[in-house]
């Protein structure tokens, strides 16, 4: 796993933590795939959001915590939360 | 050396001779040769694409290449496209023996050479016969850019796997226009890198007859200098890409052609007026959106000639006010042509916006790959989505300076627009209704598009620039 990869998932943990108001280390990793996304909002636009209509390479990142799963898509650049209480999240 | 060897050396010449003009002699008959048989069927018609000759077209060098035995048509294609040649005829009557013709302005000795340095080769030599006998064919342009050879999507001769005559049929247009810089077309997007080299020569700069920009709903109380667009999350004119969306989009309709660097764009010549209002992810929103749209009708206002804009973004969020600036844009006589989205899905029971508006001046645009297919990504819609063109492993201009691939109907949406540009460049007068329809008829019907496009068919750019 590269270091920029270790951050990210690092960064969705610390977010997932934050939200749910438990601790880090209560977050756990599932899953880590790389897999390509529909537009450059990883197929998960915010409100209001238009993206670009490209082919965007990037990870599914799925975290679990509270025995719930929680899916976050990320490139190197971007990190989003997926479908958290209904809503989609720009990290 | 005995008289009998030179006998059959000169029985051997004879029957090559021979066999070339057999060979020539079929192509008269069938108009074009197996390899083109595509490509005339989709051509305009050949009376209309010789009106359009080009005097350079006969000018290029041809010579006769005899291939080895067991070196596949497939192989030799591979051969002529890495030597930016191209296989211009096959003598059916000699097993192996094509006419190639050069493309990039090399004497018949110096091609000659190339192809006897090849193991493949049993034998290459110059046919002035051949050249002269060059009536016909279709007429086409060939550009010289690096990487054209792997623009399939503007010259498609089985590359990479692809489809002979899966595309534009960007040359045959180019002999009846290149583009004109007196067109200009709005690429909404991420900005563009207007230093690029292979735009640097296309990009828009406002006339200094044109005063700089001023709106109300600008942050700024000063007016904008946009001597190159609009760059509305800064409220500047300075509408550089960072996220290279943008310079990819402009490059597919209008990297400088013909210029040996890179690639060629739909237009060789166009002014493109970058116009950023995504950040560096890709993304941006709805009331940005209006702003720049805002802008491009402020201008057409104020007398520059900008007539299309490329919009290769989306959602699926619907927005009246999205909705009204479009309509306002098309009572302008601007048409939007608009990507249809790539998730899979079908518009007519999914809307993405803005492709799915509704209005006179959209056009909403899937994506097809190098086979002619619709590729797995694209949205489509029997009556909502309008047209197809390229759309996967689309190589075009890039963030510092570069080159890269991408796929999506982002990469789909510049042809079309690039297309519109064409007509355009013929037609400056032609209404965003006229032109709108004249694109929808323009189109190659394709078995993959039947019930998924409303046009059922790939945009074809010769059927466009060719009077209707």
């Amino acid at each position: 796993m590269s270091a920029t990869e270790q951050d990210i998932i690092t960064k969705a943990r610390r977010d997932l933590a934050q939200r749910l108001g438990v601790r880090e280390q209560d977050v756990a990793e599932v899953s880590v795939e790389e897999t390509d996304f529909p537009d450059a909002a990883l197929g998960a636009s915010v409100e209001d959001e238009m993206s670009a209509q490209v082919i965007t390479p990037g990870r599914r990142i799925r975290l679990k915590a509270d025995s719930e799963i929680y899916e976050y898509r990320a490139t190197a650049r971007q990190l989003r939360l997926v479908n958290f209480k209904g809503q989609n999240y720009r990290v | 050396m005995s008289r009998n060897v030179w006998l059959n050396i000169s029985i051997a010449v004879a029957l090559i001779l021979i066999a070339a003009f057999a060979g020539r002699m079929h192509k008269w008959q069938k108009n074009r040769p197996a390899r083109h048989a595509t490509e005339s069927s989709r051509s305009v018609g050949e009376g209309a694409t010789e009106s359009a000759a080009d005097e350079n077209d006969s000018q290029k060098t041809e010579i006769l290449v005899r291939f080895r035995s067991g070196v596949t048509q497939q192989a030799i294609e591979a051969i002529t496209a890495r030597l930016n040649d191209e296989v211009e005829d096959r003598i059916e009557a000699v097993d192996g023996l094509d006419v190639i013709e050069d493309e990039d302005n090399r004497s018949a000795d110096e091609v000659v050479a190339q192809y006897r340095a090849l193991s493949e080769v049993e034998y290459a030599e110059p046919n002035s016969e051949i050249k002269l006998d060059h009536e016909g064919a279709g007429k086409h342009i060939h550009a010289n850019d690096e990487l054209f050879y792997k623009q399939w999507g503007l010259f498609n001769h089985g590359q990479d796997g692809g489809k002979s005559g899966a595309d534009i049929s960007a040359m045959q247009a180019w002999a009846v226009t290149k583009g004109s810089s007196e067109v200009v077309v709005a690429v909404l997007d991420s900005g563009v890198d207007y230093t690029h080299p292979d735009l640097v020569n296309n990009i828009w700069t406002r006339p200094q007859i044109i005063k700089a920009y001023e709106d109300d709903g600008l942050r700024s109380e000063e007016p904008v200098d946009d001597v190159h667009g609009l760059n509305v999350l800064e409220d500047s004119g300075d509408a550089m890409d960072d996220n290279g969306h943008g310079t990819h989009c402009a490059g597919i309709l209008g990297a400088e052609g013909g210029n040996d660097i890179g690639i060629a764009g739909v237009n060789w010549t166009v002014k493109i007026m970058p116009l950023k209002f995504m950040d560096a992810d890709g993304a941006g929103t709805t009331k940005d959106a209006i702003a720049a749209i805002s802008y491009v009708i402020n201008r057409k206002k104020a007398g520059v000639n900008v007539r299309i804009i490329s919009a290769s973004w989306g959602s699926t969020i619907k927005s009246r006010a999205l909705e009204d600036v479009i309509r306002k844009a098309g009572a302008e006589e601007i048409l939007f042509v608009a990507a249809a989205g790539n998730a899979s899905s079908d518009n007519d029971v999914k809307p993405h916006y803005p492709a799915s508006y509704d209005l006179n001046n959209v056009i909403s645009v899937a994506a097809v790959n190098r086979n002619d297919e619709l590729t797995a990504f694209s949205n489509y819609g029997a009556t909502s989505v309008h047209i197809a063109a390229p759309g996967q492993q689309i190589v075009s201009t890039w963030l510092q300076h570069g080159f890269e691939e991408k796929q999506g109907t982002s990469m789909a949406t510049p042809f079309v627009a690039g297309v519109a540009a064409l007509v355009l460049a013929t037609n400056p007068g032609i209404s965003v209704d006229e032109l709108r329809a004249r694109l929808l008829k323009s189109v190659d019907p394709l078995p993959s598009l039947k019930g998924k496009v409303a046009t059922g068919g790939r945009i074809n750019a010769a059927k466009a620039v060719t009077p209707q």
